[in-house]
């Protein structure tokens, strides 16, 4: 039997009934008396000065109840990084200058949506139209238009890492390699676009509804916009359609929605188009790279240098974390002694790159996988040895940077092996790349400059033995309300449906950093853990008293049975002990508290997870076209607390890198997104799955809650670098900028005829 | 944002050529909706007048004649001709294109000639149906013509229609014996629109493996969807080989006239109007034989 009750079972979704009936209420479903509906003007220039906005005819329009621009703003400018005031760098409703085609100017509210779009034309702005950059190469050299004045050479941002001597180290090489590289850009294509519902009072309070990673983020940014005081705003995540790293900043819907509310005290609606979402959103961060990687001939890596450049757009966003880690992960999931990056974030006149699931990491784990197979090979070394001869082992120090508990890497990487021998000898144009790679359970630093710790929740237990669980960690698709209810039940020892999420709404929760960087499991969950230890630990101290056994036995309670550890029979329902301590507590209900911030876990994240994957193609030689055939992946994430929950997260990210290292990119004119549509960025789908599989590895995380670490984002990280490396066992040829289409590897199977003959 | 229009819903083709009658040019007819609604959507048409034509019951058939070959209504749904026991005995053809055209959900709406006269050159059924040697029936109040598949559209976005005018049925006349035809389109998701389309058709003489006669048409590849004229002299009147597919697929990618956009540059088109044309050429071979 397992130690456990809950955790490990197979569950399905606390909120999918709600979902899949179609039930779920989505900030686009919601409606309020009186409500407005706003519209946002953008920008058509990649780069321009606002000489003047005429609002008059817009305006005068019937149905039209405010327009605002700049101007009606504390002209603030925002951004994540609020320890670097220098880096909070947008306005949100531009005043002076326009840096992107999208970039807001106005924004309008009227009675309906119709009324508020046929307003937007009316608005007259004034620009001039000043030289633009668009590539990241080109905007570092002195003669380029500078985005952002007094930045020099366009350098938003530059970050290095460093340790062993890697000059030294190349020197005693017997093999080094040079690589260069070039990765796209992606959306994150949310089901549901960013919107808002904002309601702001005439007593100067203000209620935010909206489709967000983080509600505390956005109640902070909204305070620090606005001038209100935190406390008097209060928003509420409702149901989310996915985020992906797309929803944890402030952004124009939210923004222009609050300062319209302002203005008029009755509530605002703004829900962005597809084609908003597109331009005028955030984006996987497109980079150039450079890679330097040097062995001895038995494989052992002596030595890496990395250098990145990457495409910023016009703002910094999340981009500066983006930059770091891929710094960070273009050294996983490997053992360098002597390890180099430097990675440049310049400014651009396209739309903003920031944060993407997988953050930096799925751009790392391309290049660097593409390469080791190309040094596995020079080097005659299977693929898969020279990554266990490197890999890394669990208590492993990252010099300087991090300190690695449990790794399943090696294990991984068995279960890969036996699986590609267990495939045989495929048919022609069949082959199977590897990638192994690694991801963080959370970040730890904290450039938002949050007050508070990471995370927390509070358990409150009912008269009738229903918890409640208030945490303001925030389920956007990706499991969270069903992974902490299983912790908070299992620790209580009661059933999941006991247990009652209230979630990521700032008026009644405790303050959680938000959905991104894999860190709810870990972060949130070692906090709903404490919680509920703390209530139940209440629990006991009645039930102790009432069974009064020999002080050496421990108590615990299972299955909603409270018993003598030891003496499992010996005891007392659950729900009777609650009864009881309530009335012992003269009528106060039980409350248990819990917070995590990780301590002395170096720099970067307080634990990691590790994984091996195996991508299967089938290429079409006369047309480039390839099928992914079969995806298998080994990924060891600590416990698992709900393997439906990992399998889900496993298709979407197969779903999600496939696409990346496949097909998905947004081609640019003049700064202009050319597939600002679902018909026009390709996107895989059901028809385009592989089998997947999943090979389960059995670690344990000592850092995380019951041993569970990340599942969420490093599954995106392999399968760009499977694909390239599987195309090239497949047909010999290797495409060094995504994605990998059909027609770039026509053309390379093409030079490659022409070269061998 | 989609402008305010004024709505009509006619019962009968009569009511619909009236409604057309008067507002001509002002007018535009809707089926489906599955590409006039996203144009709509997109500011590109701004109709002062929507006719709905999905009610007429009267447009929405497929009948066999086994002289004058298959009779389809212009409102058959993609999903009915795909389903219809009639595809068979050389139109099945008709069905496995319409097995691989979007999604389930749009092939329950969109109809069959709704997307011919959209007149997109990346269009599935219209090569296809040239190689049949098919042919449409319009109406107007005037009375009725037909025009081959061929030559129906003129250009981007354009068809032969007149103002007045309505697609009423497509005419597929029966297939001679040993005929064998094929179409296969390739997308880099599947079921989309093509990056480039290829229909082969090819009727051997009977006792005999000698092309009697063969039509080649390609979509995705010119302003319309093409005949490839020249690609057929290659093979007619020839005992078919590998070689010779080999060059009719050259010759075709010669004559087309493809563009380079953001899904394919005009080169690589060309490289897979070669490999379809030649592929689809062996497949049509091989049904004829059968046939």
């Amino acid at each position: 039997m397992s130690k456990y009750s809950v955790i490990g079972t197979r569950v399905h979704r606390v909120d999918g009934p709600e979902k899949v009936t179609g039930n779920a209420k989505y900030t686009f479903d919601l409606v309020l008396p009186g409500m407005l509906y706003g519209k946002v003007l953008r920008s058509p220039h990649p780069h321009a000065k606002i000489l003047k906005i005429d609002t008059r005819k817009a305006k005068r329009l019937i149905g039209v109840k405010a327009v605002i621009t700049g101007k009606d703003t504390l002209g603030r400018k925002q951004g994540i990084w609020r320890r670097f005031p220098e880096l909070c760098d947008e306005e949100i409703l531009c005043r002076e200058k326009v840096r992107y085609i999208g970039d807001p100017v106005a924004a309008v509210a009227a009675i309906d949506e119709d009324t508020a779009e046929e307003a937007l034309d009316l608005i007259e702005v004034e620009y001039e139209p000043l030289p633009a950059v668009f590539d990241p190469l080109e905007a570092i050299k002195e003669e380029a238009p500078q985005v952002h004045d007094g930045v020099e050479l366009n350098i938003n941002v530059t970050r290095h890492i460093e340790w062993g001597d890697v000059d030294e180290a190349f020197k005693k090489c017997d093999h080094i390699r040079e690589d260069q590289y070039k990765l796209c850009s992606q959306a994150h294509v949310c089901m549901e676009t960013h919107d808002a519902v904002v309601s702001y009072d005439y007593g100067g309070k203000m209620t935010v509804w909206t489709s967000t990673q983080s509600s505390y983020y956005i109640q902070r940014l909204m305070a620090d916009m606005t001038g209100l005081r935190e406390g008097d705003i209060r928003v509420i995540k409702p149901t989310t359609g996915g985020g992906f790293g797309s929803k944890f900043e402030l952004d124009s819907a939210q923004f222009c929605a609050a300062i319209l509310s302002m203005k008029l005290c009755k509530p605002v609606k703004i829900v962005l188009n597809r084609e908003e979402e597109f331009t005028a959103t955030k984006r996987r961060t497109p980079m150039y790279y450079f890679l330097k990687l040097g062995a001895k001939k038995d494989g052992t890596l002596l030595a890496k240098e990395v250098r990145v450049i990457t495409e910023g757009g016009a703002y910094t966003a999340m981009g500066a974390t983006a930059l770091y880690l891929t710094g960070f992960f273009s050294s996983f999931p490997y053992k360098y002694p002597n390890y180099r990056f430097d990675g440049y974030r310049a400014y651009t006149n396209t739309a903003t790159t920031s944060a993407m699931r997988g953050f930096g990491a799925p751009q790392s784990t391309f290049v660097g996988e593409s390469q080791l197979d190309m040094m596995a090979e020079d080097l005659g070394i299977d693929p898969i040895e020279i990554r266990r001869k490197n890999g890394m082992t669990p208590n492993y120090e990252v010099p300087g940077q991090a300190y690695i508990q449990s790794c399943g890497l090696h294990q991984c990487l068995d279960k890969i092996d036996a699986h590609i021998k267990e495939r045989g000898k495929l048919p022609p144009n069949h082959g199977i790349g590897v990638s192994a790679y690694g991801f963080m359970s959370g970040g730890i630093f904290n450039w938002f400059d949050t007050p508070y710790a990471f995370s927390a929740a509070i358990v409150r237990i009912n008269i009738d033995g229903k918890v409640d669980l208030f945490t303001g960690a925030c389920e956007i698709g990706q499991g969270s309300d069903t992974t902490l209810s299983m912790i908070c039940a299992e620790e209580l020892g009661v059933k999941l449906e006991d247990i009652r999420i209230h979630a990521a709404d700032t008026g009644i929760c405790p303050v959680d950093l938000g959905a991104w960087g894999s860190r709810t499991t870990l972060m949130n969950g070692n906090a709903v853990k404490m919680a509920a230890a703390d209530a139940k630990r209440q629990l006991l101290e009645f039930a102790a008293a009432k069974m009064g056994p020999n002080i050496v036995y421990d108590f615990d309670i299972k299955d909603q049975w409270i018993h003598l550890a030891d003496r499992p029979e010996r005891g007392i329902s659950y729900f009777d002990i609650v009864k009881e301590a309530i009335r012992g507590k003269d009528g106060e209900t039980i409350i248990g508290r819990g917070h995590y911030t990780p301590h002395r876990k170096g720099m970067i994240s307080p634990a990691y997870s590790f994984g091996v994957q195996a991508a299967e193609v089938a290429v079409d030689p006369e047309t480039g076209r390839y099928k992914l055939v079969n995806v298998t992946t080994a990924h060891e994430s600590g416990t698992v607390i709900n393997p439906v929950g990992i399998e889900g997260q496993l298709e979407g990210a197969i779903m999600m890198a496939g696409g990346y290292g496949y097909c998905e990119d947004q081609p640019m004119d003049e700064g202009k997104i050319l597939n600002p549509s679902i018909a026009d960025y390709k996107l895989i789908r059901s028809l385009d799955m592989p089998e997947t599989e999943i090979l389960e590895i059995d670690t344990y995380e000592p850092e995380g809650p019951f041993g569970a670490k990340e599942a969420g984002e490093g599954l995106t990280n392999p399968t760009a670098g499977a694909i390239g490396n599987a195309v090239y066992k497949a047909v010999g040829v290797r495409i060094n900028d995504l994605p990998i289409t059909p027609e770039k590897v026509l053309r390379a199977l093409k030079e490659k005829q022409k070269k061998s003959k | 944002m989609i402008r305010d229009f004024e709505y009509f819903a006619p019962k009968t083709l009569k009511e619909a050529l009236t409604l057309l009658d008067k507002y001509q040019d002002e007018a535009k007819v809707i089926a489906g909706g599955q590409s006039l609604l996203i144009l709509m959507r997109q500011g590109l048409v701004a109709p002062k007048y929507l006719i709905d034509i999905k009610g007429i019951s009267e447009l929405n058939y497929i009948k066999s004649d086994a002289k004058e070959g298959l009779k389809i209504g212009a409102l058959t749904t993609h999903r009915t001709v795909e389903k219809s026991p009639m595809m068979r005995n050389g139109f099945s053809v008709l069905a496995e294109i319409e097995r691989n055209v979007a999604s389930i959900q749009t092939r329950n709406w969109g109809t069959v000639g709704g997307e011919l006269c959209h007149g997109d050159p990346a269009e599935d059924p219209a090569p296809a149906l040239i190689t049949l040697n098919a042919t449409l029936k319009m109406a107007s109040l005037k009375g009725e013509r037909t025009m081959a598949v061929e030559d129906f559209t003129l250009d981007y976005f354009e068809t032969a229609l007149k103002p007045g005018e309505l697609l009423t049925e497509i005419q597929v006349p029966v297939v001679p014996p040993h005929t064998g035809t094929a179409y296969t389109k390739f997308t880099v998701i599947e079921n989309d629109l093509p990056t480039v389309g290829a229909a082969v058709s090819i009727i051997l003489g009977s006792g005999d493996d000698i092309c009697q006669d063969v039509r080649v048409a390609l979509s995705a590849s010119a302003p319309i969807p093409m005949r490839a004229k020249q690609a057929e002299a290659v093979l007619r009147g020839k005992k078919i080989t590998d070689a010779l597919l080999k060059e009719a697929g050259e010759v075709a990618s010669t004559e087309a006239e493809p563009l380079s956009d953001i899904y394919a540059s005009e080169e690589y088109r060309r490289e897979l109007i070669k490999v379809l044309v030649k592929r689809m050429g062996k497949e049509a071979l091989a049904r004829a034989k059968k046939a």
